[in-house]
């Protein structure tokens, strides 16, 4: 499903070069759930940046779906996170004038083809299934962090993407809400057989999912 | 565009108060130019307002005489029609107050160039020209002068010492324009139309209203009918000149006396119209940088879940072009005060002569010329930043970048 070759990430300045990451190499399956893990400043967050394909490598190449994406134009790169990809970030990054669900339905105004029903009809049944049907006309400022990360997933899964990638979804939750978004994902990759690739600093949460990376350093440990 | 009221509230009135000035400007223009009620025949209305006369290698210009244009214009065969006017002042004084009301001398042929809506009475016919009548035609603001609300019809009121009777009342024409006037009478009772009766130079212009568009045909046979009927004597020759309003707007605003040049009028319409747009777009573009390098995180989101950069800088030029309308409406609504408020800045010149307050009327023309502009300044002002705004990289863009 993802397959990360020789991928390499340096940021320069005129006077520093710092390796990001260094010569990752990685697959993942479709269907697989898989934490990634390490300290802070260790290039989980890159990776799952270039993952998403909101960030480019250095070096390296990406293929995703079976397409090599890493030479694909910026206006093909954003079709293919709007058919493929759904991003739930550590803090949230709703559009706060916009209503619950105004966000949810957010990715298919840039989908082709789909009515404002349809829009409508598809963002109350991923709310339903996160559990927020009866929240859709509040404004993010209005929920708590654990309905807003739920509303986040609901905008992350109403475009049926193929894969999930989540940075630190549970980060800014208590155990308990955490415990809660960590369940919704579980049942997405479960029931809808979603690839899902989660950084998380959370041992417990890792430990939930099908594999663990160990990164150190911008390199994979394990 | 509520949430950031501070940025919204700036931008609207920067927009609100650049339209209001083009819609000013355009106004003037326009009723300087266009053919409006009651000048309908504008385009093809000349004005013969001056006559050269050249003797020795010299020339002298001058308004010419009645007698001059009754004697060489009358029977032009391009010409549909033929008015002689000129423009005079009289004052009056009434319950302890001066005031000083425009007066035109004129002929039956005037109401038939024009179309003035009358709203009492009819226009002086020939017989009453012929028989030099002390009728009046006024306007609406004469008459709420002399008579308040009353009906004017078959009152009198004097003018240079001489009793003239209303027959008709009309609404005002421009104040701008050259058939403006408080009193219309007839020209036969101009008391100084004998002094000039002999020579060339005189007081009256003609407003020749052509048969057809095609105004080189008056002016061709005007410079033929110079040459045969030069009744002046001891001189080389002598020239008429005669032009449309937009002719003689053409031959003021590109410095050229002679002549209507419209390409250098264009340039300086063109120019005086940039300036007024372009001092209002570049703040514009700095204050929508600003307000759309706020919505960073926004971008990024979107850009995340799909958006391509052609999809945001349509939705954020559209936005500013909501937003510029908007304050181009209320640009339009202020521009009927800012006119009011600059006749009266201009009255306060003259004790004596006042022009109405409703001298400035805003024409379908104008609004949607206003229309068009705040379009584009939308458009200017929204597309550069909305541009650079989607090219923005997306991590740094969910971060919240606060710059571009």
């Amino acid at each position: 499903m993802i397959q990360l070759s020789n991928i390499e990430k340096v940021y320069r300045t005129k006077t520093i070069e710092t390796i990001a990451l260094n010569n990752i190499n990685i697959n993942i399956s479709k269907g697989e759930f898989v934490a990634i893990m390490g300290p802070s400043g260790c290039g989980k967050s890159t990776l799952l940046n270039i993952m998403g394909l909101l960030d480019a490598p250095t070096g390296g190449s990406i293929i995703m779906d079976d397409q090599q994406v890493t030479a694909l134009s910026r206006k093909k790169l954003a079709l293919f996170r709007n058919l493929k990809l759904g991003f739930i970030f550590q803090s949230y990054h709703l559009i706060n004038d916009l209503s619950v669900i105004d966000n949810v339905e957010l990715p298919l105004l840039y989908r082709k083809g789909i009515s404002g029903n349809e829009r409508r009809k598809r963002a109350l049944e991923a709310l339903e299934k996160v559990g927020l049907s009866a929240r859709t006309k509040h404004y993010p400022n209005q929920l708590s962090g654990g309905q807003r990360q739920r509303v986040a997933i609901a905008r992350a899964i109403i475009g049926n993407p193929e894969i999930i990638l989540a940075d630190e979804p549970t980060g800014n939750l208590d155990s308990a809400m955490g415990e809660e978004v960590m369940n919704l994902m579980l049942q997405l990759n479960k029931t809808d057989g979603t690839t899902i690739v989660m950084v998380t600093h959370d041992e417990l949460m890792a430990k939930k999912t099908q594999r663990i990376i160990h990164f150190f350093d911008g390199q994979q440990v394990s | 565009m509520l949430r950031k009221k501070y940025y919204t509230a700036l931008t609207l009135l920067g927009i609100s108060l650049t339209i209001m000035i083009i819609t000013v400007f355009a106004s003037f223009i326009d009723q300087i130019i266009s053919a409006n009620p009651p000048e309908i025949n504008r385009d093809r209305t000349l004005i013969l307002d001056k006559v050269s006369v050249y003797k020795d290698g010299k020339k002298t210009d001058a308004t010419p005489s009645i007698s001059f244009l009754q004697k060489n214009i009358r029977d032009l065969q391009s010409t549909e029609k033929i008015s002689y006017f000129t423009n005079r002042e009289f004052i009056s004084f009434l319950n302890g107050k001066t005031t000083g009301h425009a007066l035109k001398f004129t002929d039956e042929n005037f109401w038939k160039i024009t179309d003035f809506e009358f709203t009492e009475g009819k226009a002086f016919h020939i017989n009453e020209v012929k028989n030099a009548a002390r009728v009046a035609v006024i306007n609406e603001k004469t008459k709420a002068y002399f008579f308040n609300e009353n009906e004017a019809l078959g009152k009198t009121f004097p003018i240079q010492g001489l009793t003239y009777t209303v027959i008709g009342v009309v609404k005002s024409a421009s104040p701008f324009s050259k058939i403006y006037s408080d009193v219309y009478v007839p020209y036969t009772t101009d008391i100084n139309i004998q002094l000039t009766d002999k020579a060339v130079e005189g007081t009256y212009n003609a407003m020749l209203l052509a048969k057809t568009n095609d105004l080189r045909k008056v002016r061709s046979e005007l410079r033929a009918r110079m040459k045969i009927k030069n009744t002046v004597s001891a001189v080389d020759s002598v020239k008429v000149q005669a032009f449309t309003s937009l002719e003689q707007f053409s031959k003021s605003s590109s410095f050229n006396d002679d002549e209507p040049e419209y390409g250098k009028t264009a340039i300086v319409v063109g120019i005086v119209l940039a300036l007024f747009l372009l001092i209002p777009t570049i703040s514009l573009v700095n204050i929508n940088v600003t307000r759309i390098g706020e919505r960073a995180e926004e971008i990024g989101v979107r850009k995340s879940f799909g958006a391509t950069s052609g999809n945001l800088v349509k939705q954020l030029v559209i936005e500013n072009i909501i937003i510029t309308l908007t304050g181009g409406l209320i640009g339009l609504g202020l521009s009927v005060y800012a006119s009011q408020l600059l006749v009266h800045f201009i009255n306060t010149f003259d004790p004596l002569f006042k022009m109405p307050t409703d001298s400035f009327i805003i024409s379908w023309r104008v609004f949607g010329f206003c229309l068009f502009s705040c379009l584009l300044l939308g458009l200017i002002s929204g597309v550069y930043p909305a541009w650079k705004m989607s090219r923005m990289n997306v991590i740094y863009a969910l971060k919240g970048g606060n710059n571009l």
